[in-house]
């Protein structure tokens, strides 16, 4: 790549985007290293080490079961002749518009080992109460995560599996190995560095997630931040254990970022042709069980469920009131609330991707690569450390933002810019310079040809990456619950304020229409995929 | 008149050892077509690049209509150098129909103005049927027309192609740049046309530039080029020339096979070598002959034959393709020019 000399416009706008999203960091690190000792030998000596095992082995286990489902499933309905796979690539991958906590709260509500549905109903039917798997804890934690965040692996290798060269396998298959010892010896190892970024994205989303975390009572880094901010409100104790969460979370960063540079061998070329089905033969239908399975428990069940009770609370007229008017609120308030916030950090998100990914791509270098890399980070800040760090420059430099709505957008901007960046910089990689390098020749000034031939080309790539933004902030829980100034109610607050205090049946139908309100920007970013029209 | 005028231009890239151009220096008449040749590499789109103004020279002055539009204090932004550029993908606007594409440089004129023109363009291009279709409904040689219509359409002082062709099958590439040469004649136009292709660039060029390494190693018509070639690199490139080695004697040049009647100046005895083609050698049958007949390649109108001297240096050799001599049989080969050969002293 030939290295251009950059636009000073552009590398000052930029700059401001990397300044903008460096306040959570540079506060959550002062606040947390300029810590008292005594708040961290406390810390030390009793919480941490716990809190540390405790993440870690939910990161491990969940990554590990979003690989193994998400792999597997890609190379059944990409690579096999299962049946009905057109099918079960939308349903596969639908379970992101279903926020984990949404789900946990479904598998609560039926499997709870005192008054959970399934429990009730065995003990109605046997006279007596009959075990059934618990989903608090560890492995409810686990289980529930792994179902609700596979798709991102499955997508991943699920592309892929489809732009590997077909002949690459044939290849194996001439030097003697079989459709199994291809794909172990061959196959997977090809698609490692792609595979191992996604698994790395899984990570962060486990080390920042709350909801379910906090439902299923399996306590980690985020919630005992979230505690400490909430409850008790010592601020230094959860400054302390965001530094630490923090610094983890950039070391997976700094890897997955790293991997991304070298996934790029597995692109499509020129003369790529679709490597033929594996037939599965006898095992069609094992195989066919087993997507059914993974299929029923992260998008059939938890959906039939919310249906249900939606439908139940319409009919009684108690919870009917209630969700149409609690307090002064009505739902159309929360709807609104959700949908405008959401779509403000959207647009916020992909205006500051611009600076930022133009310079990465248009002129890459050392410093325009930092530039991009850096604005990326918010991706290893969880919600609740954004809250706490907002909490404090608000209050400190910003007072009037201070318990206004708005400080909720500046999180999910900080949040979930880097999707943007990506889709930005993705969209602009696809876009041959030679086109703005024409417009120049034929008279346009820079200026001119961004708005007349750059961003027209990349607007479908822009709105990609609004809609990601979207979709994450819409089911944004930590960081809503506590920067949200008093009645300001989204979707979200009321599903999990809800269902904290036991009312499923008013709180389905504010899940249903949050399930369906990510599922139509979901859609509308699988049809730009070939392979899901 | 002199359209374009380039002196002692230098361009280093970051992270470079070597400058991609490297003190180059060239003129260019109006009306003219300066062919700019090289292998990959060898500077000659960042010499474009260059005079379009998308890339910023370290050093060196460009001239256009005798106007500075690059030197140590100037940088004329290539929206305001009145050039057309002609890319190698094309780089036609996909989201802009055939029609918009060629009338996209002809802002601020009058909407009849700009009708006629794009008109004109289209019908000189022999488009004008296609004006509503978008780029991704023509073929690559459409797409091609439709790209020069465009450069031309603004009336540019100057018209850079880089590697236009090379992104059309091979035996629709002597079409088209036929046609396109022709296109460029009736309208006059002052071009640069960029090509790692011989073939093309003695086909495009009024006169030829040949690149290496950032370095302009000659320019001229392509009869100097092709056979008066400055430096060996030229020779090598531009033809498939064997190198015969030979010693200077009064009154000639003795190689191995025979002596090369060509006066050299060179002082007596001076180790030489000589860009030979295989038009200019000859060979026979002969057991006693000095060298043999290592293969033999169809070539269609004629059969190309590799000789290996008894030293071990190889030549090419044709005949006509009646004639069929086996592989290993012993053969004596001659020179046989009617005009002078280079010679390059080691």
């Amino acid at each position: 790549m030939k290295a251009l000399s950059i636009s000073p416009r552009l590398a000052i706008a930029a700059g401001l985007v990397a300044l903008f999203v460096a306040i959570p960091l540079v506060y959550i690190f002062i606040r947390a290293f300029g810590a008292d000792t005594e708040s961290w030998q406390r810390l030390l000596q009793t919480r941490i080490w716990k809190l540390l095992g405790n993440t870690l082995l939910l990161v491990v286990a969940v990554t590990s079961g979003t690989l193994v489902t998400g792999v597997s499933m890609a190379w059944l309905t990409e690579r096999t002749d299962l049946p009905g796979r057109k099918i079960f690539r939308w349903m596969l991958v639908m379970p992101l518009a279903i926020p984990a906590y949404i789900g946990g709260i479904v598998y609560l509500a039926l499997l709870r080992p005192r008054g959970g549905y399934i429990p009730q109903v065995l003990e109605n039917i046997f006279g007596q109460s009959v075990f059934t798997p618990s989903p608090l804890g560890f492995f409810g934690a686990a289980f529930i995560l792994t179902l609700f965040t596979y798709p991102y692996v499955y997508l991943l290798s699920g592309a892929a599996f489809r732009s590997l060269h077909a002949s690459l396998e044939e290849a194996a298959r001439t030097f003697g190995r079989t459709t199994f010892q291809t794909l172990f010896q061959v196959t997977l190892p090809a698609l490692r560095p792609g595979l191992a970024a996604g698994a790395l994205l899984v990570a962060l989303d486990i080390l920042a997630e709350y909801g379910t975390v906090a439902l299923l009572r399996y306590e980690t880094f985020s919630s005992a931040i979230f505690v400490q901010l909430s409850g008790r409100y010592d601020r230094s104790a959860a400054s302390v254990l965001s530094g630490i969460l923090v610094t983890l979370a950039i070391l997976i960063l700094w890897s997955e970022l790293r991997l991304q540079g070298q996934a790029r061998f597995t692109q499509m070329e020129s003369n790529w042709r679709p490597a033929p089905l594996t037939l599965l033969g006898k095992w069609r239908f094992p195989a066919f069980l087993l997507v059914m399975g993974v299929i029923s428990a992260s998008l059939i069940i938890p959906v039939a469920v919310l249906v249900v009770w939606s439908i139940q609370a319409f009919l009684d007229s108690q919870s009917l009131t209630t969700i149409f008017h609690t307090g002064s609120q009505g739902f159309g308030s929360y709807v609104w609330n959700s949908l405008w916030s959401s779509g403000l950090a959207a647009l916020i998100a992909v205006l500051f991707s611009l600076p930022v990914a133009l310079l990465a791509v248009r002129y890459p270098n050392r410093f325009s690569r930092f530039i991009s890399r850096f604005c990326q980070v918010g991706y290893a800040i969880p919600g609740v450390v954004i809250a706490l760090s907002l909490v404090l420059f608000v209050n400190r430099t910003l007072p009037f933002l201070y318990a206004t709505p708005f400080v909720i957008v500046i999180a999910y901007v900080l949040r979930h810019m880097p999707q943007a960046i990506r889709a930005s910089e993705s969209a602009l990689n696809q876009l041959s310079p030679s086109l703005e390098e024409a417009s120049r020749t034929l008279g346009r000034t820079s200026l001119q040809t961004l708005f007349q031939v750059t961003l027209p080309l990349i607007l479908p790539g822009l709105l990609a990456g609004g809609s990601l933004v979207f979709i994450t902030s819409l089911k944004e829980l930590p960081a809503t619950l506590l920067l949200r100034p008093p009645g300001f109610d989204t979707l979200a607050v009321r599903v999990w304020v809800w269902a904290g205090e036991g009312f499923y049946l008013q709180a389905a139908p504010a899940a249903l229409l949050l399930v369906l309100i990510s599922a139509l920007p979901l859609s509308f970013l699988l049809r730009r995929e070939k392979i899901f029209r | 008149m002199t359209t374009l005028e380039v002196r002692n231009l230098v361009k280093q890239f970051h992270g470079s050892q070597q400058s991609a151009v490297n003190d180059i220096s060239f003129e260019l008449s109006d009306g003219e077509i300066l062919a700019v040749v090289g292998p990959s590499g060898c500077g000659k789109t960042t010499t474009l690049r260059l005079i379009a103004g998308l890339e910023r020279p370290d050093s060196g002055v460009i001239r256009l209509n005798n106007h500075v539009v690059a030197a140590e204090s100037v940088f004329i932004p290539p929206e305001k150098r009145g050039v057309g550029m002609v890319f190698q993908d094309h780089a036609l606007f996909p989201h802009l129909t055939v029609y918009e594409n060629v009338a996209f440089g002809l802002r601020g004129k009058k909407t009849s103005e700009v009708r006629t023109i794009v008109g004109d363009m289209l019908h000189l291009v022999g488009l004008l049927q296609f004006s509503k279709r978008y780029p991704h409904a023509l073929s690559g040689g459409e797409r091609q027309r439709v790209a020069l219509a465009r450069a031309l359409a603004p009336h540019p002082v100057l018209i850079l192609m880089d590697e236009p062709f090379s992104s059309l099958d091979a035996d629709l590439r002597t079409e088209v740049r036929e046609h396109v040469r022709s296109i460029l004649k009736s309208r006059q136009a002052t071009v640069v046309f960029v090509t790692h292709d011989q073939d093309e660039a003695l086909y495009m060029g009024d006169r030829l530039a040949v690149l290496q390494k950032g370095h302009l190693e000659q320019i001229g018509t392509p009869q100097e080029i092709f056979h008066d070639s400055n430096t060996r690199f030229v020779a090598e490139f531009m033809g498939d020339s064997d190198f015969l080695k030979g010693k200077v004697v009064p009154g000639g040049i003795q190689t191995e096979i025979g002596l090369l009647n060509q006066v050299v100046e060179l002082p007596i005895s001076t180790p030489v070598e000589i860009a030979i083609r295989a038009d200019d050698i000859d060979f026979q049958i002969d057991g006693s002959g000095n060298s043999l007949i290592v293969e033999r390649f169809f070539r269609g109108a004629f059969n190309l034959y590799r000789l290996r001297l008894d030293s071990g240096q190889i030549l090419h050799a044709f005949t006509d393709h009646t004639q069929i001599l086996p592989v290993g049989a012993r053969v004596r080969a001659y020179i046989h020019v009617e005009h002078s050969l280079t010679v390059f002293s080691e």
